[in-house]
């Protein structure tokens, strides 16, 4: 970067590819500084985040109630065909 | 104990012939709660366990088979969406980047601005529809693209492992991971946080 402060699209790029490798000192530096200058940027980044912890430790079922629901008998029995034959 | 159960199902997985009463209702379930339609569940978790018999010596022992399953049926899902509601999907990368570029104006500032997400994460409820609408969502982007989040903020690889995986290289990858993650957080606020305009000025 030429000039020592990032604009708002500059700031989504390096948010999203500071969840990838950690930046360099400098370009940590700028973008906290620009985050607590722009509450825009601040909710982008807080909202990514939010985004990776929610897909990755989401709990895929909400009531109990669901855990009644099973195969059916028939297709139990077809699928476990489907994959020995897969197997042979 | 818990190390006894552990190894019970790593030798599970290797035993395909048990999967479908060891996973099989786990995974109907799963993705019953997302397509809505016991055939196409049923067709779903099919899919899934033919897709891990071809990919069983790929299976990383770190994590279970519930885990390395319910990631497969993940993308078997987002598959299924894309190809039942093609007229969202966006076909090109490029085309994903002119709308992320778009919320911006060319003076580098937002144009449209993120919003703010009233998030309750303790809602249980809330967590299962979110998954639903993320699904949805991604289904809407390119499969490549798609892929990348998925592997990346799903299945948590890390970048090394991502671009191996897909043969792209890192700085590609950020690149990649940047505009599904910009296209998903404003797909995402549209459709669960019900904010289609943005923030305006």
């Amino acid at each position: 970067m030429e000039h020592w402060m990032f604009n708002c699209k500059e700031v989504s790029h390096k948010v999203s590819e500071s969840l990838d490798r950690k930046l360099p000192l400098l370009e940590r530096m700028m973008i906290r500084m620009h985050l607590m200058m722009c509450r825009y940027c601040a909710r982008f980044h807080r909202q990514l985040r939010w985004v990776r912890s929610m897909a990755r430790y989401t709990q895929p079922f909400g009531n109990k109630s669901e855990t009644s629901v099973t195969l059916p008998q028939d297709t139990r029995a077809r699928l476990k065909q489907t994959l020995k034959s897969a197997m042979e | 104990m818990r190390m006894n159960r552990i190894k019970a199902e790593e030798d599970d997985i290797l035993k395909p012939d048990t999967w479908v009463d060891r996973y099989g209702d786990y995974l109907f379930r799963f993705a019953l709660a997302r397509v809505k339609d016991p055939g196409v569940a049923e067709d779903l978790v099919q899919e899934t366990f033919l897709a891990a018999l071809r990919g069983l010596q790929n299976f990383k022992r770190r994590s279970s088979g519930h885990t390395w399953l319910t990631a497969i049926l993940k993308h078997k899902i987002v598959d299924y969406f894309r190809k039942k509601h093609r007229e969202l999907v966006i076909e090109d990368i490029e085309t994903v980047s002119e709308t992320t570029d778009g919320f911006f104006k060319n003076s580098g500032n937002w144009k449209i601005r993120p919003g703010k997400w009233d998030v309750n994460p303790a809602k249980i409820f809330e967590q299962k529809e979110f998954m639903n609408v993320l699904l949805k969502c991604l289904a809407q982007l390119p499969e490549r693209l798609a892929q990348a989040f998925m592997l990346r903020e799903m299945e948590g690889l890390s970048t090394e492992e991502l671009c191996k995986s897909m043969q792209i290289s890192a700085t590609n990858s950020w690149v990649m991971l940047y505009r599904a993650r910009t296209y998903l957080r404003r797909c995402l606020e549209i459709t669960w946080f019900n904010k289609p305009t943005g923030e305006t000025e």
